[in-house]
């Protein structure tokens, strides 16, 4: 038996698939969407107003929005795995999966880059933003755009289990 | 109470005057105020239509429930049920815009001191455009059970099965592989927008940012109105698609009532003095903060019960 078909049949992964618990499947997929709208809630808001939306927004407060994201993202991080690994052999052999996780690490080092030089640079006080920073935010939102694509998707392409 | 309003088509014959009666309303008050220049009655009438347009979304899915309980009664004639759901669909979609146009109106009404010369005329057109649609879809509907105003008689049961335009749009969701996915992808776009500005408004309100005032914040609402706007959209093409899995459904039920209730959250947010008297600095009234906890509860609550369709409820 490999190491997917174990994971997969973990008292844990039959619990989260088959228990019928509330806190189980609907549970902890649950917390994935609050995660998912409060993560990319902010990161669009903070892309967007570089972009220059909502200009008479201030932009150097939104960094107290920042430990709110990234809490925001390691529970998903984690409800996510939990959900992997239910359903393991399928999700690591439909390469959608993949597309998604790929949008997910582009868009942390977006994310990375925007705070790093664009909270941290001189433009986050007074603005205007220069290109550079308009390409972190376009690419920080179409990364995540295409991170709810292809997560929505998975269960409609590729093998689907119905998970 | 509940138990009453768990029959859709009781509740369908609560709220189906609504959209006519209360559009009227807000139409007379609306024209009434342009003519006399009076900001007070203009803003008023705009809110009603707001308000109006977001209670038509429980009658038009309540409409639906009604249909399925009349449904194969042989005193009720399947060809009026049909023009009634199409005429309805049609001003639903007119109410819907006008709405939120109205809504649009009132925002600008806090930016600037006078509003863009577009908007108003845009509004009135809908307004009337929808009133007469609306008018025709309630008289279309009281024929269904009305037998002395029927204007043409019941047509024979040859035509029955043809579907109309909202039976069709419904086969198209449910019957083409991709329109389904690309719903749900949108609905999930539209519900991380709506997020977005639901937790940094009201955070702001409950104390998060003080340096950034409240008409700093208020920029954002129509961001959060767009991703709104985004998941009526598709959250009707669900509707329409599958009805049956959600007019039975007392999750949805509920859904609907959190976001009738998020309608009225974001009017205060909109229209009331005492948030855009929130400056710099400064800690926000008890009443704001009340409201911004309520709305953030309401719209996690939309979102839960979204979710719980299938778990709690009967859907899919």
């Amino acid at each position: 038996m490999d190491v997917l078909t174990a994971l997969e049949q973990s008292g844990f992964s039959i619990w989260v698939r088959e228990s019928g618990s509330l806190l189980a499947f609907p549970g902890i997929l649950l917390l994935h969407t609050y995660g998912m709208a409060v993560l990319v809630g902010i990161v669009a808001v903070v892309d967007l107003r570089i972009l220059g939306f909502a200009p008479a927004l201030p932009f150097a407060p939104l960094e107290k929005f920042l430990p709110m994201l990234w809490v925001a993202f390691w529970v998903n991080a984690a409800t996510g795995t939990m959900l992997l690994v239910a359903d393991a052999t399928t999700k690591l052999r439909n390469p959608d999966f993949f597309v998604k996780m790929a949008c997910i690490a582009l868009a942390v080092v977006a994310q990375r880059m925007i705070q790093r030089r664009v909270f941290g640079g001189p433009e986050a006080a007074a603005g205007p933003f220069p290109a550079q920073a308009k390409m972190l935010a376009v690419m920080s939102l179409v990364c995540w755009l295409g991170a709810i694509l292809a997560g929505r998707l998975l269960a409609y392409v590729g093998p689907v289990s119905g998970l | 109470m509940i138990k009453l309003l768990s029959n859709s088509a009781h509740v369908h014959v609560l709220l189906n005057h609504v959209p006519t009666v209360g559009f009227g309303l807000a139409l007379a008050l609306f024209v009434v105020g342009l003519l006399r220049r009076h900001d007070g009655l203009t803003r008023t009438a705009l809110a009603i239509f707001f308000i109006v347009a977001n209670i038509a979304i429980a009658t038009y899915v309540s409409g639906n429930g009604a249909e399925a309980i009349l449904q194969g009664r042989p005193d009720v004639s399947a060809a009026a049920v049909r023009a009634h759901e199409d005429a309805a669909l049609f001003a639903f979609t007119f109410m819907e815009i006008t709405g939120f146009f109205s809504w649009l109106a009132l925002w600008q009404w806090r930016r600037v001191a006078r509003l863009p010369a577009w908007n108003i005329p845009l509004v009135l057109t809908l307004s009337i455009l929808t009133f007469a649609l609306m008018a025709n879809a309630a008289n279309l509907g009281g024929e269904i059970r009305h037998e002395e105003i029927r204007s043409v008689p019941a047509a024979s049961a040859a035509d029955d099965a043809t579907p109309g335009i909202a039976k069709s749009l419904g086969l198209f969701v449910s019957g083409e592989s991709w329109v389904w996915p690309a719903c749900e992808a949108i609905h999930f776009v539209g519900l991380c927008l709506l997020f977005s500005v639901v937790l940094i408004v009201d955070l702001r309100m409950l104390g998060m940012i003080k340096s950034v005032s409240f008409a700093a914040v208020f920029q954002l609402l129509p961001l959060g109105m767009l991703g709104f706007g985004l998941n009526l959209i598709t959250g009707m093409m669900f509707f329409i698609g599958n009805p049956a899995q959600y007019i039975h459904n007392a999750t949805f039920f509920w859904k609907i009532l959190f976001v009738l209730l998020g309608g009225f959250n974001v009017l205060y947010f909109t229209m009331d003095d005492e948030p855009w008297r929130v400056g710099t600095g400064d800690e926000a009234p008890m009443t704001a903060k009340v409201a911004a906890a309520s709305a953030m509860f309401i719209w996690a609550a939309v979102l839960f019960c979204g979710h719980m369709l299938p778990f709690l409820g009967n859907a899919f």
